[in-house]
């Protein structure tokens, strides 16, 4: 049996446990996916301080509607859908947390495969503009880049979990994209 | 910058993105001016490391897990989003407590 297929038969026992009620098995769960949770909050709503309440938040449902997840899909994907409800209620609610962030270097690892000093360099510095330029998207448009171009959403996924026609997300897309293009030109 | 290459910016940067061609209309001006392909090349580029965004993941409060089992564990599960509900609910039961004890308070003739 492949490590992969460890990994998945054992998470599929924590998640047994948890929906009979263990919740040490939960705080596992926890653990193992709340960074990722947080990620996908941060690039959703931008401020730290309210992505970290969003991921918070997002867990509790997730405890909640445990009882319902069926394992048709991984939980990290069931997990990222509570997550983009769970920003969209949550920014609603706090719309004074809009400062732009400054700590995203602070808080990310080296960048994959750059060995070399020049080129890890460079392509922090691109990455540094990048999530300034998805930051300074408006709302609706950032959240349609990052499930997409991040996540690899569909266009009908996106559309559902937005509540808007799959036209309208494609047209986001559209949008958001070519603002994204002309700011990084504008900062290069 | 022409009006042009303004209009034909989303298509070039989603032809970047998903590697396709620009949208007919806007391919022979593209396909031809310096600006769009540079903006083409910069887009494709920005799709590379959105898409290497994926497998970063960025560091959480570390009180994450404590917060979320507190939470689960009694006096934190009252949602937050309850608390504020209970909160005017039990302010509005007690003013009327005190409005009904004051009305039912024994007078002196």
């Amino acid at each position: 049996m492949d490590k992969a297929q460890v990994e998945r038969d054992r998470e599929r026992e924590l998640i047994a446990r948890a929906q009979a009620g263990d919740r040490a098995a939960f705080g596992v769960l926890v653990r193992e996916h709340g960074n990722e949770v947080y990620t996908l909050a941060r690039r959703l709503v931008g401020d730290p301080h309210l992505a970290a309440d969003v991921a918070q938040e997002t867990l509790i449902r997730a405890w909640r509607a445990l009882p319902n997840f069926r394992g048709d899909a991984a939980l990290s994907t069931w997990l990222h859908r509570i997550t983009v409800n769970t920003a969209w209620t949550q920014r609603k609610r706090a719309r004074r947390h809009s400062g732009p962030p400054l700590d995203d270097f602070l808080e990310v690892a080296a960048p994959i495969g750059s060995d070399h000093p020049e080129v890890a360099g460079e392509t922090l510095e691109l990455r540094g503009r990048l999530r300034q330029a998805l930051d300074a998207l408006p709302e609706a448009q950032r959240r349609v880049v990052v499930l997409k171009d991040v996540y690899g959403w569909s266009h009908a996924e996106i559309a559902e979990a937005m509540g808007i026609s799959v036209s309208a997300a494609k047209v986001r897309l559209h949008r958001a994209r070519a603002r994204l293009a002309r700011h990084l030109e504008g900062s290069a | 910058m022409s009006v042009i290459c303004e209009m034909a910016a989303p298509f070039v940067a989603n032809s970047a993105v998903e590697g396709g061609q620009v949208a007919r209309v806007f391919r022979g001006h593209a396909e031809s001016c310096l600006k769009c392909q540079a903006r083409h090349a910069a887009m494709a580029r920005t799709a590379r490391e959105l898409e290497a965004m994926s497998k970063e993941t960025l560091v959480g409060p570390l009180d994450l897990e404590w917060r979320v089992m507190s939470a689960l564990e009694g006096d934190l599960a009252v949602a937050r989003s309850w608390r504020t509900p209970i909160a005017v609910t039990a302010a509005i039961l007690s003013m009327a407590a005190a409005v009904l004890i004051w009305r039912l308070r024994p007078r002196t003739q």
